[in-house]
């Protein structure tokens, strides 16, 4: 049944692409099929519904053969339907849904409409594949999926330079995560003969850690591998979800992402691509060891930060979005490093709802703007914030829309946003209360990074909120008759935007709005059984994350009060500094460029591709021009000599040829011809021959005597 | 007493004008001839040897096979000689070169 689930946008997709007319109707029907059976799977793994006796093993856990290599156990393909696993599979396939509907407006008048849908399912087939695959190669294998398919969606409008080049971009740099998550492979394969999740999850605590030697055991166990490559083994994981889910120093891809059509930006960073990395450390987390959790906590935070710093200072709308997504993705991250399993998966669900409600109504204002244009016959940059302003009074319906899901990725009080962002941050001023044994001081960095961002967060987006919606609007400067033709979006539009943020409401989470663990998400997940072996630290890994969640209870009162208190405050200033003090917008039209070196910092994302333009590409090029150098000055060069000693060699054997060869022919010939001499000599008269015999004769006998 | 080099002489002086008589005569009857004064030059030297074995008298018994073997000899070659002057209407040795070659 989760196969059927799997396989119907897969279907959809490759139906979708020999259909001749339009094909959306159909993908969105497979679609809705898909969430359908989804909603129907995740309610019988509801506890409670049906008992862990009546839930058939086929349901849960259904395992094929594959092949079986020449000696080993066979391999297994499979899907593992868990109760994350079910969580995530209805938000995909809802937001999925979703974002299809939009896209059919969005798209309508896109030649490549039916490719456009075709592309979706298939992203949504390979994401679906992650969440359910029992096996890391097969993960893996739907990984690559998914890289495929946001090359293939962020490259839609591949005859745009900036889109092929972003669309490249984006499978370059999630390939530098691939090798580690890679390298994980072949270290588990080698440790174990298998990449089966739950054979993993029992071998892993059978396995020992003795004098620096990780020992497997089981009945082929091959040795001992130096136990740090079960630490190894982490990083490699954590490195493919760094690459996915867009985190420091990998997170250079997904602002130039934004290239890709708007309602593909919603689906990527909401439900199919950026989570996938957070799922696959959920997925994985029993096989993390301390070290590497600790590692993640700290990335994340990295990442959290310097995401929302970076969202301060951009012109594109979806920028700010998507700087937004790089920062909550370091939430996750972090709350996942932290040992809050359940707080990151939570936030995960949250922020696929809200996110992508605020990737569709950025969508909206673009697609509506964009209409103007087009029907006054004139051209600007839809996506230019500085193009924006006042546009509550043209567009109220996608302003409330909007106005909900920033408030709940803001993180006020009564919304998603800050129950699960609460719960985050109580679980790293756990971590760090626990942590501080081994990292002093810098373990409160990763709390600090937490709260500081969760008072950015409502200052960037209330910054965007006022530049968009609120004060005057700056298209009057150029472009006065445009600003007159804004209409609201049309009703299939509305529809996916009124769902994701109703699904940003907090009450559908947690009756009390103050409660984080009140929630079903957080009661429902539970943390899984760790299967890390060993003391790397001085004690063992589960011991540490029951630590790290009983000290986080502590923190739980402190944590909600002062994020509740940043978000009012951050609120506060994004309205005096962007709006009050900023002439109620009027600053902010088509000349505005970031001057000072802060905002420029900002607006660069701290310089990154700057960096690596100086140092991993400026390497790479280096290397490039070695290579060809090497290439022309070395390797030609033997070329050319090999061809030369062919030269020279074939004069030598020439000439031996002439000499010896053609003389011996000569010689052989005059032999020849001596003998036919002779012969000539054999006149056939016999007494000429006994003349020769006795002359002979005559001869032997004189030698004999003489 | 005649001496044994006499015999020697005699035989070698046989031997001699046969040979010469082999080779120089183109008629092949009179090579026959030479070479049966060959033989009987070897037969003289036999008989002359044989007197140092005076109890078995072994050079004058093959004296005799020789005598024997050359009659033989001599009725074979005279019936070829005869065959090749019926086919080639010569005798002549020199005119008869088919084993030149």
């Amino acid at each position: 049944m989760a196969a059927g689930v799997l396989l119907l946008p897969l279907l959809g997709a490759l139906l979708v692409l020999l259909l001749r007319g339009r094909g959306h109707w159909l993908m969105i029907g497979f679609q809705a099929v898909a969430l359908l059976i989804s909603v129907y799977l995740f309610s019988r793994l509801w506890p409670g519904n049906s008992d862990a006796a009546t839930i058939s093993p086929a349901l849960t856990h259904a395992r094929w053969n594959w092949f079986t290599p020449g000696a080993g156990y066979p391999f297994t393909l499979g899907i593992w339907l868990t109760i994350p696993a079910a969580l995530l599979l209805v938000v995909v396939n809802g937001v999925a849904l979703l974002v299809q509907l939009f896209s059919v407006v969005y798209m309508w008048k896109d030649p490549g409409f039916n490719r456009y849908f075709s592309f979706l399912g298939f992203f949504v087939f390979a994401m679906l594949g992650i969440v359910l695959a029992d096996n890391l190669f097969l993960i893996f294998c739907f990984w690559e999926g998914v890289g495929l398919a946001s090359y293939l969606l962020i490259g839609f409008w591949f005859n745009k330079p900036q889109a092929a080049a972003a669309a490249k971009k984006a499978f370059l740099v999630n390939r530098v995560g691939d090798i580690g998550f890679l390298i994980a492979l072949l270290i588990f394969y080698a440790q174990f003969r298998t990449l089966d999740l739950a054979a993993l999850f029992q071998l892993m605590p059978a396995s020992y850690i003795q004098s620096g030697d990780w020992q497997a055991v089981w009945s082929g166990a091959a040795g001992a591998l130096p136990a740090i490559l079960l630490t190894v083994a982490g990083f490699g994981l954590l490195m493919g979800a760094i690459g996915k889910s867009a985190q420091f120093p990998l997170q250079i891809w997904l602002p130039d992402a934004m290239e890709g059509p708007t309602p593909v930006s919603a689906l990527l960073h909401a439900a199919t691509m950026v989570a996938a990395g957070v799922y696959l450390l959920s997925r994985v987390f029993p096989l993390l060891t301390p070290m590497v959790l600790d590692i993640t906590a700290f990335i994340g935070a990295t990442t959290a930060f310097m995401g929302a710093f970076a969202a301060f200072a951009q012109h594109d709308i979806k920028k700010v979005l998507a700087f937004s997504t790089i920062s909550q993705l370091g939430y996750m991250v972090m709350g996942m490093g932290a040992g809050a399993y359940d707080a990151a998966l939570f936030h995960l669900l949250t922020h696929a709802f809200f996110k992508a409600g605020l990737f569709l109504s950025a969508g909206a204002v673009i697609y509506a703007l964009h209409e103007a244009a087009h029907r006054r016959h004139t051209h600007f940059d839809a996506q230019d914030m500085r193009n924006m302003g006042g546009l509550r009074r043209k567009l109220p319906f996608t302003f409330v829309i909007y106005l909900l899901c920033m408030l709940a990725l803001a993180g006020l009080p009564f919304l998603s946003g800050f129950l699960s962002k609460d719960a985050i941050l109580t679980g790293t001023m756990g971590w760090a209360s626990v942590a501080r044994k081994q990292w002093g001081i810098l373990a409160w960095l990763v709390p600090l990074a937490g709260f500081t961002t969760a008072l950015l967060t409502p200052i960037y987006m209330g910054r965007q909120l006022f530049l968009v919606f609120f004060g005057y609007n700056r298209l009057s400067d150029g472009n006065e008759v445009s600003y007159g033709a804004i209409r609201e979006v049309p009703m299939l539009m509305r529809f996916p935007l009124l769902v994701l943020a109703l699904l940003s409401l907090g009450i559908w989470f947690s009756f009390d709005a103050f409660d984080f663990q009140g929630a079903w998400p957080m009661r429902l997940l539970q943390l899984p059984q760790v299967a890390v072996p060993g003391s790397l630290t001085e004690y063992q890994a589960a011991n540490r994350l029951f630590d790290i969640r009983e000290a986080a209870f502590r923190y739980h009162t402190f944590t909600g009060v002062v994020s509740a208190i940043l978000v009012l405050m951050g609120l506060l200033l994004a309205y005096l500094i962007y709006h009050l003090f900023n002439g109620r917008g009027s600053f902010y039209n088509n000349k505005f460029v970031f001057r000072s070196r802060i905002t420029r910092l900002s607006y660069s994302n701290w310089h990154l591709d700057a960096i690596y333009r100086r140092t991993v590409i400026a390497f790479g090029l280096g290397l490039m021009h070695f290579a060809n150098w090497l290439d022309r000055k070395v390797i030609d060069r033997l070329v050319d000599l090999l061809g030369m000693s062919g030269v020279v060699f074939g004069h030598v054997v020439y000439w031996f040829d002439r000499t010896f060869i053609d003389g011996a022919v000569q010689v052989s010939v005059w032999v020849a011809g001596q003998a036919g001499h002779f012969s000539r000599s054999m006149s056939g008269r016999v007494q000429q021959y006994l003349l020769i015999m006795l002359a002979c004769m005559m001869a032997i006998i004189l030698w004999m005597f003489f | 007493m005649i001496p044994l080099s006499h015999y020697l002489i005699l035989a070698t002086l046989l031997f001699c004008i046969g040979l010469a008589v082999t080779i120089t005569r183109k008629n092949a009857i009179a090579v026959l001839i030479g070479l049966e004064l060959m033989l009987n030059a070897a037969n003289i030297n036999l008989v002359a040897f044989s007197r140092y074995d005076g109890v078995q008298l072994q050079g004058q018994m093959f004296a005799l096979f020789v005598i024997v073997v050359a009659a033989a000899e001599a009725a074979v070659a005279l019936a070829l000689v005869v065959r090749v002057y019926g086919y080639y209407k010569i005798a002549d040795l020199d005119k008869l070169n088919r084993l030149k070659g």
